[in-house]
């Protein structure tokens, strides 16, 4: 799952996408914790009962139990009983809940299955990010992926590529796919999809701000989100 | 057709000889200079698909009308033995289409029409071929 993007420059700013995200959450958290957060963070608007949670995550039953537990009486996943069953989801009243998504989506989540999948490929894309629902944070369940990807590859190069990731995040996966040539002559032309789509929230994938101002969207583009707002 | 999702159907020749027909129009279609991008995309669309029902049509099937594209495209499997990775493919251009036509406009990329061309023009061949192949009968 590591993936590591090369850049050209000489200087790598903090927080680009040269950091292995799976390192990240790795550092961060054990691998019981993090599998159980990846699936409720990625997915908050389900629920899970802890034998699919054990069987999506492929983790031990025992593991399982005492992190969930853990988890829930923290506050940051919510335990639900309905008959014999018991339920865990993420729980949107935990104080941390919009940080805890970004976290995930950032980490463990829909942009490192992405990055993973987008690897191979790489070294011909100059630029590759998540966009709309997703990157704003407010997906909900059944939520495409929306992917901009600015590079060599053809559509059918990246539909190829990110094949398996829609069966791992269990969601569509939307690509638009320009070549650096058209991107940057769209934006200068103020192409008004370009436009909002470098206006809204992004998470990078591949590059990052100083590959976007690079092809051009110096004036149009606004930060990646670095302290998301709990999501709505 | 266990699921319902084709019906036999007695093509006449007629109707075989003019889907290829339209699938050649829209393909030239999709070239005119001056065209946006969206509408060449959505005009070479339109003649893989036509491509596609010529050969469920030659194969004695219809598709139902609903998620008739989707049916449509799944149906080269079992017409012309289309690889997963083409049927793949197809699928992201409708959903790619869908998402043009009725939620946002310009999200067409040149490349992507250009692919989109392409693509429904070897698939106008593949057809072409398989329906000579198979269904001596109908002769392209």
């Amino acid at each position: 799952m590591l993936t590591r993007v090369t850049f050209l420059d000489t200087i790598v700013p903090i927080m680009s996408t040269a950091f292995g995200c799976s390192e990240l959450s790795a550092a961060l958290f054990g691998r019981t914790r993090r599998a159980i957060l990846a699936l409720l963070y990625g997915h908050p608007d389900q629920s899970y009962y802890l034998r699919q949670l054990v069987r999506s995550a492929g983790l031990g039953l025992g593991a399982a139990q005492r992190e969930v537990k853990r988890l829930s009486n923290a506050g940051i996943i919510r335990r639900t009983v309905s008959g014999n069953q018991v339920f865990y989801q993420a729980n949107a009243d935990c104080p941390i809940f919009g940080e805890m998504k970004s976290l995930m989506v950032k980490t463990t989540g829909a942009a490192d299955v992405l990055r993973s999948a987008l690897a191979p490929l790489a070294p011909q894309i100059l630029l590759a990010f998540i966009y709309g629902s997703v990157a704003k944070l407010a997906q909900r369940n059944g939520s495409d992926v929306d992917v901009m990807v600015v590079g060599e590859p053809t559509f059918g190069d990246i539909v190829s590529a990110l094949g398996a990731a829609q069966e791992t995040l269990a969601r569509e996966v939307n690509p638009t796919v320009y070549s650096p040539a058209e991107f940057r002559s769209k934006l200068k032309a103020r192409h008004h999809f370009l436009t909002a789509v470098i206006g809204g929230e992004k998470v990078f994938l591949i590059g990052d701000e100083h590959e976007l101002a690079r092809l051009g969207a110096r004036r149009l583009g606004k930060p990646a989100q670095k302290h998301p707002s709990r999501d709505s | 057709m266990r699921d319902g999702w084709a019906s036999q159907h007695k093509s006449t020749r007629q109707e075989i000889h003019k889907l290829p027909g339209l699938a050649d129009r829209d393909l030239a279609s999709s070239a005119t200079a001056g065209l946006a991008t969206d509408w060449r995309f959505a005009v070479a669309y339109n003649s893989a698909l036509q491509s596609s029902t010529a050969a469920l049509a030659a194969a004695g099937y219809r598709a139902s009308h609903e998620a008739h594209h989707h049916r449509i495209i799944q149906s080269l499997v079992f017409t012309i033995g289309a690889r997963q990775e083409l049927i793949r493919r197809f699928d992201a251009f409708r959903k790619k289409r869908n998402m043009s036509s009725y939620e946002m406009g310009g999200t067409i990329s040149e490349k992507e029409a250009a692919e989109m061309a392409a693509f429904a023009g070897d698939l106008r061949q593949k057809v072409e071929r398989w329906i000579r192949e198979n269904h001596l009968e109908l002769k392209l």
